[in-house]
């Protein structure tokens, strides 16, 4: 196999480049973290602490930011007194129910669009994908009132449901480009070794992990970060962590402290989820089975 | 195991045909290839019979049971993918016992059958691998493993060794061969190289576009082909083909060609006299079936020879007649210059003779 590696040589031009690319980088970095950082350490201090700022321009000052006693007790009020902890696993549950079924269903429907040849299969694949061109504002009534006539407004199967919704063609478009990749022989191997065509289905499902990783991933994160079907379809029973971050913005009290205790619970959990399955976003797993 | 019959068997895609009207009964522990070149079918017709396509006309039996509508999983075949198929995350000691664990073997015969294939294979080291870390050889090897520790009805293999190296393909000729009779299992191999065909097969079948063109032993297939197409298929290297007009003289056939007359035998007239329509034949000589020469005789062709290709073990001769070329195979210390004049001389006696009109063979 031929070296995959680039030959570049350098030119006055492109050590400019790699300059001007390191200050980017450098501006993006201080950009995509700070407020990360903010977050999480005004979630350990006193309300006052928090809002203690060096005057404009004095840079010399910055240490004040940290100086401070840290406290939980935002977290404690959070856990405690605000119920956080069933939101949390409001979150939890219809987030992962939601990957889950919109795995288990996409993954099926994602293979017999791949492998079996059927009348009207290019139209129907269309109109799977189609159902998510339109905003999720557009179907927010009808489904309303769908959900409301089968009583599911304020439950978690509710939330599971709608998730899917918006998941489930999402799973069928990402995976079916995986399963494409896959070779006919090896089900077909599987097939002839004494497997049912679901065994040959099952058989080839750790190929398609990296596609399974990764829509799992991005099935969680539009599930766990949505505000809208979370604030409608869930309110009432099935309240999840950013509509009931909202509520701590009142009208005569925005608790700041429990606010930012409350990002740092959202987001903490998504970040380790990236690289709990960043293993399997790498490819190549089918290398050297097949001759291609 | 199990014989195999292929009745009045059609395969379309689309409107495309695949496989026209074939029909070939293969014995019980026999070896039949299935060759032809690329789209000519073939592959098309081991699929059916694995079941992987369905039949659009006609009936497969193994032994006495129609398999039509089996699926896979209960037809008790095993199969070679072109390109291995392997489980890609699985080592080579599981790609082996998948089959086995599908069926509900105990772990005890799993293990015994596996280390018997692995030794016939001499794959015993590489039993703990994943596919990735083997050669390709040893992938074959192993997609071989997988079919025979579950001792089928059927071997399927489709074209196992296409993609190996020269010399590693003619070393596993010879086991392959060697594995099937020793298991004694039916066994169908598809292939397009007609060495592996001949070296392997007891029994061959010809296929082109779709259409079986001769079933028979190797030799018959090599000595007596049925048609034109089957004779410039099989042989390497090719025929010769000439367009010639065949002349009554004396009772006896003369074959005229623009570059050379020549007698045809008192039994070949015969077999040509209740058949031959029209004047115009194809005449097809092999090239080891013609000898060169620097001395002329009575019955031999003069020409100008092109170019000499030595191959070590022969030596082909390319030469230039009036207007035709011929190949022509030849000992090695032959010694003629480009440019020189030769004489050739055919083997009358083994030469073959077509309808110009549908390729099929008078003899």
């Amino acid at each position: 196999m031929a070296s995959r590696d680039v030959v570049t040589y350098k030119t006055p031009l492109s050590r400019l480049l790699n300059v001007v690319i390191v200050i980017f980088l450098a501006f993006y970095l201080v950009w995509t973290i700070l407020p990360l950082f903010l977050m999480f350490v005004s979630s350990f201090k006193d309300l006052l602490a928090a809002f203690q700022l060096p005057p404009v321009g004095a840079f010399s000052q910055i240490g004040i930011f940290f100086d401070f006693e840290p406290t939980t007790k935002h977290y404690y009020n959070l856990f405690y007194n605000l119920g956080f902890s069933t939101y949390l696993m409001n979150s939890i549950i219809a987030a992962g129910g939601s990957a889950v079924v919109s795995v288990v269903l996409g993954s099926m429907a994602a293979y017999s669009l791949s492998r079996v040849d059927f009348r009207g299969k290019g139209d129907l694949f269309f109109w799977i994908i189609s159902t998510r061109m339109a905003p999720v504002v557009a179907v927010l009534v009808p489904l309303y009132a769908i959900f409301r006539g089968f009583d599911l407004i304020g439950t978690r199967t509710g939330l599971i449901l709608a998730y899917t919704t918006f998941n489930l063609p999402f799973a069928i478009w990402i995976l079916k480009g995986f399963f494409d990749n896959v070779p006919f022989a090896i089900e077909e191997a599987s097939m002839v070794d004494g497997s049912t065509r679901f065994q040959a289905f099952r058989a080839i499902l750790p190929l398609v992990a990296p596609g399974i990783g990764a829509f799992l991933v991005l099935c969680v994160l539009f599930a766990w970060n949505d505000f809208l079907f979370a604030s409608i379809i869930g309110s009432g029973g099935a309240k999840t962590l950013p509509p009931a971050t909202r509520e701590l913005v009142q009208p005569q009290n925005i608790q700041w402290g429990s606010i930012m205790a409350a990002g740092v619970v959202t987001t903490v959990p998504m970040m380790f989820l990236g690289l709990l399955i960043r293993r399997y976003l790498v490819t190549g797993l089918t290398m050297g089975a097949v001759r291609e | 195991m199990a014989s195999v019959t292929i009745t009045n068997v059609w395969k379309y895609y689309g409107k495309t045909v695949a496989v026209k009207d074939l029909n070939i009964h293969c014995e019980d522990g026999e070896f039949v290839s299935v060759l032809g070149p690329s789209g000519c079918g073939k592959s098309s017709t081991l699929r059916m019979l694995a079941g992987l396509e369905h039949i659009s006309a006609g009936d497969i039996h193994f032994g006495d049971m129609r398999v039509n509508e089996l699926e896979p999983k209960d037809r008790d075949i095993a199969m070679v993918f072109e390109n291995y198929a392997l489980y890609p995350h699985k080592t080579v000691y599981e790609n082996m016992a998948n089959p086995l664990r599908l069926r509900g073997s105990s772990e005890d015969l799993i293990e015994k059958r596996i280390a018997f294939a692995a030794e016939m294979l001499e794959i015993e080291h590489l039993l703990q691998r994943k596919p990735m870390e083997l050669s390709g050889g040893q992938k074959q090897r192993t997609a071989i493993g997988r079919a025979i520790v579950r001792e089928p009805k059927l071997f399927l293999f489709d074209e196992p060794i296409a993609h190996l190296d020269a010399k590693l393909r003619a070393r596993m000729r010879g086991e392959l061969k060697l594995m099937q009779r020793r298991l004694g299992t039916t066994m169908i191999y598809v292939t397009h190289d007609q060495l592996e065909a001949m070296s392997m097969a007891d029994r061959i079948a010809v296929m082109h576009n779709g259409v079986l063109q001769q079933l028979g032993t190797p030799q018959e297939i090599y000595n007596h082909p049925v048609n034109e197409w089957v004779a410039g298929f099989v042989g390497e290297p090719p025929m010769n083909f000439f367009d010639c007009e065949l002349v009554e003289e004396g009772g006896r056939f003369v074959l005229v060609h623009p570059a050379f007359r020549q007698m045809v035998s008192e039994a070949q007239s015969a077999l040509l006299r209740g058949a031959l329509r029209g004047t115009s034949v194809r005449m097809g000589i092999r090239p080891d079936q013609i000898s060169i020469g620097g001395k002329s005789t009575v019955e031999s062709v003069a020409g100008t020879i092109k170019v000499t290709e030595p191959l070590g073990g022969d030596t082909l001769v390319n030469v230039d007649l009036k207007n035709a070329q011929l190949l022509v195979k030849t000992h090695p210390d032959f010694s003629g210059a480009m440019g020189e004049t030769c004489h050739l001389t055919f083997d009358t006696g083994r030469w073959h003779f077509f309808a110009s009109d549908n390729g099929i063979a008078y003899f």
